[in-house]
């Protein structure tokens, strides 16, 4: 039973990370459709920030503030003069977006790994290595306040779609794009702030991982297949679909890896990524009509 | 007269010519020795160590007169971790720049698929480093290794079980789900037989995993006497990061080479590292000619500390070196006559490429043990090397200062 109850709390810890990784992108996709392949790469960046304001003596829970505003700017960057000319020329399809987004993303791992070397770098904080106990469970004290944290952001990020005038405009981009225009939604300035936004919750996400993981230039690649995970699982541009989609994909690894072999951690994430193209196209979203 | 002043000086001219042209030749002529490594991608870290290794050996032969007065040029061939990126490589340094050795090889999965490609053209291959079994068990006459076989890393565990840790009888076993982790493990446990040592739980992982609790709930569960991990550098301190959050608390916790001797290790796990036991293949403080001098002249070249893999790609750069001295021609099939005859003690070690077992043209060299105690690494055994005696058993993570 413990071993149960281990596996489960570290699934659903670890569920939350993926949750607000996985959101950052599922709003990309809802409102521009397309995927971001830069995904993961942004999160290095942040885990990067985070990692020399550490070494100024800055604690990571505070370098998110300084990371998440960061890369909303480097994302608003991206969309308006990387992303958006695309979209105006008339022969290119939207893939081409997709295919830029592998392009920054590599551009952004050199870059790093330029400036910073290949070299793992690693944050030790006072609270990296804590843990609590309740009964026989212990709780990593970092992923438990990452898990806090990741769920405010999530819970905010859904009030601020329903109830802004803002966050209504993303909604209806996403929705009809066309309509959107139509009803004198600015567009082109919503696919700006909604990768910047995207982009600003990924860094929430380095930042949380940070102290807890380690960090070196090609730690994007398998960060962004998990969120493309995530986000399919959710269904495409759900944002409660995102946090069901990252515990689910949480909960399915650690059970996986307690019950089966650690080794399958990956080919049960995209088994049930296969599972859930197959029988729930829409992904969870489909439940919840969200 | 003046046709003929013209004539003379047209001829000497020439000859002048000639002699700068000639003396050009000689200075231009380097032989190059190709070097397969990862230099980008996830292992690029080691792949830089091991690069700066090479560099500084060349540099250090070149200084010295080089090979029979030409210098050696290393061209390096990123293989990113990729075998089949690692195969096209070595078809590059062969094809193309036609190499008469080729050395280097981090990764046993890359050095497994090139070996192949070098042996094909007929071109010797010199490992550092791949040390999945069975590269050097299949006959190939162009293929020589200087480090052991993944299957001897665990040696010199295997002598402080019978040795010192006479009472641990049972053991968890976790590796990284790779030809290196399989191969360690696989041998780990044939050892475990020998030694009537119970293995209760078998776990591999895969690589970049952010959460080993799952695995680790399992080895608390069975509580084991010790606990053999074979893991890269960062997987290592995540895996004793954790079993210290959750209390595990077996007699010995022992990691089987790759990470758990660098100094990334002990600073990223912090005091979790401490009394963690490790096989290695080298450290700077056992009797080797030049073992030392290596250490303290990377460090201050460099800025960076190095390890065994560095070690093992400085000695190698000797072992090319001296073939190449030693062959009749700079031919593949005249070096690879050269390096079959190999007898020499470099900083890692005596080399000398014999047949045992199954295994062809294997270096057989010792394996220590080393444990973190307080932030630095002591060898501890086998005791005619120990810098420290060692702390056995490990105390329980609760009742530590």
């Amino acid at each position: 039973m413990d071993v149960f109850l281990q596996t489960l709390v570290a699934g659903i810890l670890k569920g939350g990370l993926y949750a607000l990784i996985g959101i950052g992108m599922t709003l990309i996709m809802g409102v521009m459709g397309i995927i971001n392949l830069a995904h993961g790469q942004l999160m290095m960046l942040a885990m990067y920030v985070t990692f020399v304001l550490n070494t100024m003596g800055v604690d990571p829970y505070i370098a998110l503030f300084v990371a998440m505003p960061l890369l909303f700017l480097l994302g608003v960057t991206i969309q308006k003069f990387l992303l958006n000319p695309l979209i105006k020329a008339d022969t290119i399809l939207p893939e081409n977006q997709v295919l830029m987004t592998v392009g920054i993303g590599m551009v952004l791992t050199e870059i790093v790994r330029f400036i910073f070397s290949s070299d793992y770098k690693y944050i030790t904080t006072s609270y990296s290595n804590q843990t609590f106990y309740l009964g026989n469970i212990s709780f990593s004290s970092a992923l438990t306040i990452a898990f806090g944290i990741a769920i405010a952001f999530t819970v905010a990020m859904f009030f601020f779609l329903l109830k802004t005038d803002l966050g209504r405009s993303i909604r209806a981009t996403a929705q009809d794009k066309d309509a959107a225009t139509l009803m004198g939604v600015n567009t082109g300035r919503i696919t700006v702030i909604t990768f910047g936004l995207g982009a600003g919750l990924v860094a929430a996400a380095g930042c949380l991982l940070a102290p807890v993981y380690y960090i070196f230039p090609d730690l994007g690649g398998p960060f962004t297949a998990k969120a493309f995970i995530i986000t399919i699982l959710g269904g495409l541009g759900s944002t409660v679909g995102a946090i069901f989609g990252g515990v689910t994909l949480g909960l399915a690894e650690s059970m996986g890896a307690t019950y089966f072999g650690m080794e399958y951690e990956d080919i049960i994430g995209l088994t049930i990524f296969v599972l859930v193209l197959l029988f729930l196209p829409g992904g969870f979203k489909r439940l919840t009509k969200i | 007269m003046k046709g003929t002043v013209g004539k003379a000086f047209v001829v000497v001219a020439a000859i002048l010519s000639l002699f700068v042209a000639a003396s050009a030749g000689i200075a231009a002529e380097t032989v190059k020795v190709g070097v397969l490594l990862p230099l980008t991608g996830s292992q690029a870290k080691f792949g830089e160590i091991e690069k700066r290794s090479y560099e500084m050996a060349a540099e250090e032969i070149n200084a010295k007169g080089g090979v029979n007065g030409r210098k050696i040029e290393l061209l390096f061939e990123d293989d990113t971790g990729k075998p089949d990126v690692g195969r096209s490589g070595v078809e590059k340094l062969i094809a193309r720049e036609k190499v008469p050795v080729i050395t280097g090889g981090y990764s046993s999965s890359v050095t497994a698929a090139a070996a192949p490609v070098a042996q094909q053209f007929k071109v010797p291959f010199v490992i550092c480093t791949g040390s999945a079994d069975d590269i050097t068990e299949k006959g190939y006459d162009y293929i020589f290794r200087i480090n052991p076989p993944a299957s001897e890393y665990p040696n010199s565990v295997k002598s402080f079980l019978q040795g010192v840790a006479k009472d641990v009888k049972t053991a968890a076993l976790l590796y990284e789900n790779s030809a290196f982790g399989q191969s360690s493990s696989k041998s780990f446990e044939e050892d475990a037989k020998g030694l009537g040592l119970k293995i209760l739980v078998k776990e591999g992982y895969q690589a970049g995993a952010i959460d080993f609790k799952p695995i680790l709930t399992k080895v608390k569960a069975a509580n084991p006497d010790m606990i053999y991990m074979v893991s890269y550098v960062m997987d290592a301190s995540l895996l004793m990061r954790q079993s210290k959050e959750l209390r595990i608390n077996p007699k010995l916790f022992v990691g089987g080479g790759a990470g758990f001797t660098l100094p990334e290790f002990a600073k990223s796990a912090g005091d979790a590292a401490d009394g963690v036991y490790s096989a290695t293949l080298w450290v700077e403080t056992l009797p080797f000619p030049g073992a030392r001098e290596y250490f303290d002249k990377f460090k201050k070249k460099y800025g960076s500390e190095t390890e065994y893999h560095g070690a093992e790609a400085y000695a190698a750069m000797y072992v090319v070196a001296d073939a190449l001295k030693r062959a009749k021609s700079i031919t593949p099939k005249d070096v690879r006559d050269a390096l079959a005859k190999t007898d020499m003690k470099t900083a890692f070690g005596p080399v000398k490429f014999v047949s045992y077992d199954k295994k062809t043209q294997q270096n057989k060299l010792d394996t220590y043990m080393v444990q973190w105690q307080k932030g630095v690494l002591e060898a501890v055994w086998p005791k005619s090397v120990a810098t420290k005696t060692y702390i056995y058993p490990t105390p329980p993570w609760d009742k530590r200062k």
